[in-house]
């Protein structure tokens, strides 16, 4: 199979979008923004300076009171637009994805598509937005919510969904009245320019929508700016967990996204052939660079023959998985997105080894199909004999590296599992409906799959998360996203 | 080497349909009694890549197992589209039925690799395997007037 083209042919300097227009920053600190794949670098980020994110702010706050009185109905006419114009530029916008990030072309289209379905959704605000009322609450007395937006809204972006991710919350946030200003991850914003081209092509006003280029201390002046109502952030827990302290002092709403560690669990009744690709895709799909990503697999019963078969058949297919350039259509796994995850993951491969799981696939010996240099690249790794107090059991490792662990029973599975200080998504492969009600009803994590190796809600669903994988009370996407871009006012009426 | 990806089955399918156009086309300039019945074989081979594209890109999910669906080995599939010069019309026609029956494999095989992933997908395929029974049948009248 050949290379596809890559849309990204000569190195340009990034610029911010605020107001409306692409402002070239000022900063002397430009970062280059790397093919994984390929090593070469493909464009360059500044890190905007302090005047700059403060210019953005101020454009989406001036920009606020016009937008907020625009009709519904009208400011969702652009989003229609909008969904147009990233149809027609569905594929470019899926292999900019990859050549910034590394995914394969496939998962790079699958979060073209799901971005997509974002925007589809928040079209439907007029709807969606609508509050509710009781007549007659005393007589001759009526009560009614309205849902009203606030204002400016922040989003600070991680690097492994660089164009999803940011649309779990920018469609939703302008369909209900509210402007917004996004943060690019710095190792791979391109994505996100992309997108504001295509925002500024569908008339969306200026100020409306604002790209922001820079890294924590663009993410701070967001944070701390009195002008801002709240901030979205998908990263880790360290830094999701000072997000929505420093914000809780202000007043600010937060939704904070953050680290998981998922367990799935595989009963001896499960259909080992359905089961082995969902958890191919669940373990090395992005190449475990995601928060929904399967870190620990659980075999579950005593029976040793069970036990063997569930782990060579996953041992054995993980060995088989194509590793190189996603623009190759044949590649089934892509590089880590930087050296520094690669040596993240390499020293959790380290650590381990040393402390007694048994190396079953060494992704550090990983054949990659084509001439690349290895520097982002590793392999499906597959430890065995793992216990739940060994760190790679316990902390997020964010790459290719699964470890197997056994439980007797259900119980014990659930245990071990509700034992993490994550709670992100978890997932049961059985087919006994009694097992995954259990499984369901005690599993102290947000997101749940039955037979599922990557629970991904649906644009209509709360992105949910609990523990550690989750600061804040209402959720990415769906019903919770728009709760959380709106404040609802009651009014208790009576004329006289 | 044996296709995995969603990507490359839908690039491989595109390219069945297209290589299969391309036969039908050379029918449609040789055999012109029946001119029109293999141009509405051409202008249906272009709606099957449609069919298929949209269904692919309307559900494909970074969720689902796009990488890990399939396991198609390509030369099971491979077309002869070649006719000699002096292929006789029962010849092409007989040609025609046999490219049918592998493309018709091809659909069948694909729908059920995917089926368990991407609804959408399988159904797309079997619905275009459908069409090609049908053009079967057409194929196979034609064929019975020759005698």
């Amino acid at each position: 199979m050949a290379i596809l083209e890559e849309p990204i042919k000569e190195v340009e300097k990034l610029k911010n979008y605020i107001n409306g227009e692409w402002v070239e920053s000022k900063s002397d600190e430009i970062l280059d923004i790397v093919n994984p794949a390929t090593q070469k670098v493909i464009s360059k980020v500044p890190m905007s300076t302090p005047d700059e994110v403060n210019e953005a702010i101020t454009a989406a706050k001036e920009a606020y009171p016009e937008w907020r009185t625009t009709t519904p109905l009208a400011r969702v006419r652009c989003l229609f637009r909008l969904k147009e114009l990233l149809e027609e530029n569905f594929e470019q916008l899926s292999r900019v994805q990859t050549q910034e990030h590394g995914k394969t072309i496939d998962e790079s289209r699958g979060e073209t598509r799901r971005g997509i379905e974002m925007v589809e959704v928040a079209t439907g605000i007029p709807s969606l937005m609508m509050g509710y009322n009781l007549e007659d609450i005393a007589t001759g007395i009526d009560e009614y919510v309205i849902y009203q937006p606030l204002g400016v809204f922040g989003h600070i972006a991680p690097f492994n969904f660089p164009f999803m991710v940011p649309l779990w919350f920018s469609p939703f946030a302008m369909a209900t009245g509210n402007t917004f200003i996004v943060k690019p991850s710095p190792r791979d914003p391109i994505s996100q320019i992309k997108l504001a081209e295509l925002v500024d092509e569908a008339g969306i006003p200026p100020g409306v929508y604002n790209v922001v280029h820079g890294a924590a201390d663009a993410a701070t002046i967001l944070m701390e700016h009195q002008d801002i109502k709240g901030i979205t952030f998908v990263g880790s827990t360290k830094v999701g967990k000072d997000i929505y302290k420093k914000c809780g002092e202000v007043g600010k709403r937060v939704i904070a996204q953050t680290s998981a560690k998922n367990f799935m669990v595989v009963m001896p009744d499960a259909d080992i052939a359905g089961t082995i690709p969902a958890l191919m895709t669940s373990f090395f799909g992005n190449s475990g660079q995601r928060c929904l990503s399967g870190a620990n697999l659980v075999i579950v019963g005593k029976d040793d023959s069970f036990y063997n078969k569930v782990l060579d058949a996953f041992v054995d297919t993980a060995a088989k998985i194509r590793v190189g350039y996603g623009l190759d259509e044949s590649i089934q796994m892509g590089p880590m997105q930087s050296i520094d995850g690669k040596e993240r993951a390499l020293g959790y491969i380290e650590k381990g080894i040393a402390e007694g799981g048994k190396l079953l696939l060494d992704g550090r010996k990983a054949r990659i199909i084509g001439d690349y240099p290895d520097a982002c690249f590793v392999g499906p790794t597959v430890f065995s004999d793992v216990t739940p107090e060994m760190t790679i059991a316990k902390e997020e490792i964010f790459g290719p590296v699964a470890s197997v662990m056994r439980a007797k029973d259900l119980d014990e599975a659930i245990t071990i599992a509700n034992r993490s200080n994550f709670g992100n998504a978890n997932a049961i492969f059985t087919s006994s409906g009694k097992a995954a009600r259990e499984f369901q009803y005690r599993v102290e994590t947000g997101n749940i799959g039955i037979n599922i190796g990557i629970v991904a809600p649906m644009a209509f669903f709360p992105f949910s998360g609990m523990k550690d994988s989750f600061f804040g009370v209402l959720h990415g996407q769906g019903k919770d996203v728009i709760r959380f871009f709106t404040e609802s006012k009651v009014v208790v009426q009576r004329w006289l | 080497m044996k296709l995995n990806t969603a990507s490359e089955v839908i690039s491989f399918t595109k390219k069945l349909e297209e290589d299969s156009a391309e036969f039908y086309k050379e029918l449609s300039q040789r055999y012109v009694k029946d001119e029109d019945i293999f141009l509405s074989f051409v202008k249906e081979n272009k709606k099957n890549i449609i069919q298929v594209e949209r269904a692919y890109y309307g559900v494909i999910s970074d969720a689902l197992e796009g990488c890990f669906s399939f396991n198609i080995d390509p030369a099971k599939y491979s077309l002869k589209t070649e006719l000699g010069e002096k292929a006789s019309y029962s010849e092409a026609l007989e040609r025609a039925m046999d490219i049918e029956e592998i493309i018709i494999k091809f659909y069948s095989d694909a729908a059920e690799q995917s089926k368990s992933y991407m609804a959408d997908v399988p159904r797309a395929f079997k619905m275009v395997a459908k069409k090609r029974g049908n053009r079967q049948l057409t194929l196979k009248s034609l064929l019975g007037k020759e005698g």
